[in-house]
């Protein structure tokens, strides 16, 4: 790491905004551009390892650039540096762009900083998980092995998705934070669905840490409760997989699901690649006085054995 | 070399300044527009009860619209301000360190007896790497730029801050003659981020006469076009805004590429409440403030429609009737 230094691209068609972060990150080599075409060749052409991707701008959303970026040159970590929260380009960031960082603009520089040099290490560390899909032969296994757990209260939202994947998974269901660390210390679960919240409060800490100490595990957050900034902190603490809207369609929902699996299964073949997900709780997080004892207890212990993989980070 | 430095953190205050107060301005100014607008909702609770009900109703979105849409478009200009000063103030740390090396390079030379040649070499030696380090350094021109951009950025804000008090007109809400080309820059800078990243705006703006109106209620007209327009457009499109004198009156017209309006629709769209937007985003309530207000000016307002192609508003007012009658 220490070798050569960082490589960012800055992407803005403010060219002001290029020049602030350029002069902001001083101590690296940093290329920028206002023209998107330009960036996503440039992405692979000089190896870089992180972006730092405008939202909206004229030519191209940002959340397209970094889709194409993911294709073109996927060792690079991208973060999405916007002075909106509109919450279908926060959707897209993930399932799209699936962005390591959401920054509002204006930014804290200390903040931003930190993050593209976390991002540039982690890109430099750790392997690419290829995403293509899981072939006949693995499905069946991982069909076999894999346990889907869903946490949702709403039984209507609960009968639709056993619907859509009861034939192909083996999915379970509970209602609570605590039910759901009993399924996760019994069976091997590779995907984790939920609401952002239930009857028994807020959700969102839950999957936040889980993927802090497994972050191999892949979550699908599917919310009625659509907001921006939820959506935001999820990305950056809870590196959530897929951020889907209430009503279920089945179309989209299986797709993420399989996909979600997919994410698992490569991971549990290759653990050096979570390190992409890591994510870090905000200093100032609030951990929910639930959370806080024997339940995080639980989830910092959860077996190995039963995970199928030695922790990687 | 100590001048410029000080220089740069004078200017640096005066940034910093500049900022603080543009923000307390801003503030200031939404403050005295809430009032305003509290003070205009209770003149109208004395109107006839629906029409104020469709007025109010505007008043409020038009604020709320407002003030989301500037703060949006403030986020650039102070995210680079920001982060630049910051940096400015990190490079005159670095660059105060090597003046002051540069500095004890000086005191030692006073201190040393040069009168030995084996103390003047090394000395020298020192004294030139210091020096070229000085010299060769960018940061005080980096710096420099960094300001630029930084002074641009505040110019920015406060136009920002200006168009938005334009907007709402706050210091003289009645009858009066205004700029009609004003109106369109301050509409399509309140709908800016509506339009920003997918639409191009096109301006033909001609020279006209000033007419009699409220302006703010003008503004409204134009934003409530402006966003139709840009809601017609799903992706992509392009939005054109001109204006001109046609005879004894003025007009503005605003196309957009978008969806058009089919026949069955049309006759409909001024009537208060119809919308074809899904619950939750329209009021239908737009195009009959839209259509009410121009008339309570005089005015008029033109339809050209083709579906899939897109649609073109005119709206015409009268030119004040003094001025029609002064020679040109
Ligand atoms: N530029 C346009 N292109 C196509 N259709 C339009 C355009 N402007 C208005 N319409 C049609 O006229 C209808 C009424 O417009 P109006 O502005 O009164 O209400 P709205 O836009 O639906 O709701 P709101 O103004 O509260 O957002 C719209 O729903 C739309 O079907
Ligand atoms: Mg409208």
């Amino acid at each position: 790491m220490s070798q050569t230094r960082i490589r960012v691209l800055c992407i803005d068609d403010e060219a002001r905004i290029l020049r602030a972060l350029k002069a902001l990150f001083r101590d690296m080599d940093v290329l920028t551009t206002t023209e998107p075409s330009e960036a996503i060749a440039w992405a692979a052409q000089h190896d870089v390892d992180v972006i730092v991707c405008d939202q909206r701008m004229p030519k191209m959303q940002g959340i397209e650039v970094l889709r194409e970026v993911k294709l073109a040159h996927p060792r690079a970590m991208r973060i999405l540096l916007t002075g909106y929260a509109d919450l279908n380009a926060v959707l897209g960031s993930v399932n799209d762009g699936e962005v390591f960082r959401y920054i509002a603009k204006p930014w804290d520089n200390t903040e931003l900083r930190e993050t593209v040099q976390l991002a540039a290490r982690i890109a430099r560390d750790a392997p690419v998980v290829q995403d293509k899909p899981v072939d006949e032969f693995d499905r069946e296994t991982a069909r076999k092995q894999v346990g889907i757990l869903v946490i949702e209260d709403d039984p209507e939202t609960q009968q639709r998705m056993r619907e859509i994947l009861q034939p192909h998974y083996q999915v379970r269901f509970v209602t609570s934070p605590e039910r759901a660390l009993t399924v996760l210390e019994q069976h091997e679960t590779g995907v984790v669905i939920s609401e952002t919240a239930g009857q028994h409060g807020d959700f969102t800490a839950l999957i936040k840490s889980l993927k802090q100490y497994h972050p191999h595990i892949a979550t699908v957050v599917v919310t009625d409760r659509a907001n921006a900034q939820v959506a935001i902190d999820l990305i950056n603490e809870g590196q959530v997989f897929r951020l889907l809207l209430k009503p279920l369609r089945m179309g989209s929902c299986r797709l993420s699901v399989d996909a979600a699996v997919g994410r698992y299964w490569q991971l549990k073949q290759n653990p050096a690649a979570a390190k992409r997900y890591f994510v870090a709780p905000r200093p100032d997080a609030q951990i929910p006085s639930w959370l806080s004892g024997s339940l995080l207890q639980r989830i910092r212990l959860l077996p190995q054995r039963l995970l199928g993989m030695a922790r990687a980070v | 070399m100590i001048v410029g430095d000080r220089m740069f953190e004078t200017l640096l205050i005066v940034c910093c300044l500049a900022l603080a107060a543009y923000a307390g301005y801003a503030h200031w100014q939404l403050g005295k527009q809430r009032l305003r607008a509290s003070e205009a909702a209770a003149e109208l609770e004395k109107v006839q009860a629906t029409q104020s009900q469709v007025i109010h109703t505007t008043k409020l979105a038009s604020l709320g619209q407002m003030i989301a849409g500037v703060a949006h478009e403030m986020n650039t200009p102070i995210g680079f301000v920001k982060s630049n000063v910051e940096v400015v103030r990190d490079l005159l740390g670095e660059y105060r360190t090597l003046v002051q090396k540069c500095l004890q390079g000086f005191d030692v030379m006073l201190a040393a007896d040069l009168s030995k040649p084996q103390t003047i070499e090394p000395l020298r030696r020192a004294m030139t790497k210091v020096r070229d380090a000085l010299a060769n350094d960018t940061r005080l021109a980096d710096g420099d730029d960094l300001l630029k951009d930084s002074v641009d950025g505040l110019t920015q804000i406060a136009n920002l801050v200006r168009n938005l008090k334009g907007f709402a007109r706050v210091d003289r809400d009645g009858m009066d003659m205004f700029d009609l080309n004003e109106s369109v820059e301050s509409a399509l800078m309140i709908a800016g981020h509506q339009l920003r990243d997918r639409i191009e705006v096109k301006k033909e703006l001609g020279t006209i006469p000033k007419i009699r109106g409220v302006a703010s209620q003008i503004n409204q007209v134009l934003l409530n076009l402006i966003t139709n327009a840009a809601q017609a457009m799903d992706d992509r499109g392009t939005l054109s805004v001109a204006s001109r004198r046609s005879g004894d009156m003025v007009e503005v017209e605003i196309t957009d590429t978008g969806a058009g309006i089919p026949d069955d629709v049309l006759p409909k769209i001024f009537d208060p409440f119809f919308t074809t937007k899904p619950v939750g985003e329209g009021t239908g309530l737009g195009l009959s403030i839209v259509h009410k207000i121009v008339q309570s000016h005089g005015g008029s307002i033109k339809v050209r429609t083709a579906p899939k192609k897109g649609s073109t508003f005119t709206v015409s007012f009268p030119l004040d009737h003094a001025l029609l009658r002064q020679p040109a």
